[in-house]
């Protein structure tokens, strides 16, 4: 067995130098916002071609996997879905009229601001945090795409989070269940601001936290629904962030807290949309 | 100087499978933290010096992509690494056992200071849920892995250390 003789003081004297480089490092870091984003750009360039690559491969395994499904279970689900799709035909003739009827109606009441009419770009989802403290991932949309930070992440019905950081082809995404997340949200009903913040103590069991929110005449009730508000300053206005799933009237007898069971299903984020419009604020 | 590169080639590795193939892995409860597994064992391997190193290592990469605060992660994983290489003297590395404990000792104190400087400090103050919902099952999946990763890393240091060895012999006979 052959070990190394460390001369004594030589680790510690290392040990000591490295502390101070990490400390100084840090307090680089908090004072200055500058620094690091050139490093990180230059590392991401190594880094994603590659994490981009494995998830191709995982990808590719699912697809197989799934493949040797059951045929008995996928010709019952046929069936079923059949079904399914009867029942759904009927139900859509009727939402096209009304479908219809709304457009008519927006028109006259000059409704330019929904949803569907922000630009989006889709990506998909490459990595995500190395611990289990956070719940962040990275996308594989950079600024070659048109994405800048701050803007608003969507996927599956629901507002899934912000883009904190962006290289030329990958931006990270802290999700709105992450627990350093803070989001200013409101009732849809009656438009009073709270807000919504992740807890990483609730995660799995699906919901996150609201607090603040004024409702002196109960009308937010469970099942309403919270989106982002006019107020925020980075996220749009009106993306549904999830529906109200406890609320209770705080100590102060003035506001109600609670949770909210997100619309977007973070268990298995593959693919998200990416707004590419920022929201409009003073300084912009 | 090979050696180094290739310790250099697996923390890599390490951090691609960690952030990708071992985060979608829905069996497990917790991701477990392989750059610490690596850390750890190169440290107990070879010593403080080169766990440090690669402590320093592991943790920038964690930093540059996933850190807010550059060099918060790089010192935590450097102290594992230094506190792992302390063992290596008094301890042969043919025995999974301490490595196994070294492991959960260093994960424990890793999560630990991430709970206390990163949580407590904006007001997240139920400790013992967040030990026995989040440090927990990670220190567990990570103990596990240590098991099958730590003979990998121990094959691949030893035979590198063997041509390292040789190497000089053969210079030396050279000469």
């Amino acid at each position: 067995m052959k070990k190394k003789t460390d001369p004594s003081g030589r680790g510690r004297h290392l040990l000591v130098i490295m502390i101070i480089l990490c400390v100084g490092l840090m307090l680089a870091t908090m004072t200055s916002k500058r620094v690091t984003p050139p490093v990180r750009k230059a590392a991401g360039v190594i880094v994603t071609p590659f994490q981009n690559g494995i998830n191709e491969i995982g990808k590719w395994l699912t697809k197989q996997l799934t493949g040797f499904q059951d045929v008995m279970k996928l010709a019952e689900e046929n069936k079923a879905l059949r079904e399914e799709i009867n029942e759904l035909t009927q139900k859509n003739n009727e939402l096209i009229q009304n479908q219809a009827e709304l457009s008519r109606l927006e028109e006259l009441y000059q409704m330019d601001r929904t949803y569907s009419e922000y630009p989006k770009i889709a990506a998909e989802v490459i990595s995500k945090d190395p611990g289990n403290w956070y719940s962040r991932f990275v996308v594989n949309r950079g600024t070659k795409d048109g994405v800048a930070v701050n803007m608003n992440v969507l996927g599956q019905g629901g507002l899934i989070g912000i883009v904190t950081e962006v290289g030329d082809h990958w931006a990270s995404v802290r999700s709105l269940i992450d627990d350093e997340s803070n989001i200013s949200g409101m009732a849809s009903n009656t438009s009073e601001p709270c807000v919504v913040t992740g807890n990483l103590l609730m995660m799995d069991s699906g919901k996150i936290d609201f607090k603040g929110l004024r409702d002196s005449d109960n009308e937010v009730t469970e099942g309403t629904s919270i989106v982002t508000s006019n107020i925020s300053d980075k996220y749009l206005t009106g993306l549904l962030i999830g529906y109200v799933s406890e609320i209770s009237l705080d100590s102060n007898n003035l506001t109600k807290s609670g949770t909210i069971i997100p619309a977007a299903d973070f268990r298995n984020l593959r693919e998200v949309l990416i707004i590419t419009e920022l929201k409009q604020t003073k300084e912009s | 100087m090979k050696r180094k590169l290739i310790i250099l080639l697996m923390l890599w590795i390490c951090f691609l499978l960690q952030t990708t193939v071992f985060n979608m892995l829905d069996f497990l409860a917790a991701t477990p933290n392989l750059l610490l597994i690596l850390t750890v064992s190169i440290g107990f391997m070879q010593g403080k010096q080169e766990g440090l190193l690669t402590g320093f290592a592991a943790g920038l990469m964690i930093d540059l992509f996933y850190g807010d605060i550059f060099g918060f992660y790089a010192l935590l994983y450097m102290l594992a690494g230094y506190f792992s290489g302390r063992f290596s003297q008094i301890y042969f590395d043919e025995d999974v056992k301490i490595p196994l404990m070294l492991t959960a000792l260093c994960d424990l104190f890793l999560n630990t200071a991430i709970y206390f400087l990163r949580f407590l400090l904006r007001g997240r103050v139920h400790f013992f849920s967040y030990l026995s919902g989040v440090i927990f099952p990670e220190v567990v999946c990570t103990v596990l892995f240590t098991i099958v990763f730590y003979r990998i890393f121990y094959k691949v240091n030893h035979s590198l250390l063997e041509k390292e060895k040789r190497g000089r012999q053969s210079l030396w006979i050279k000469d």
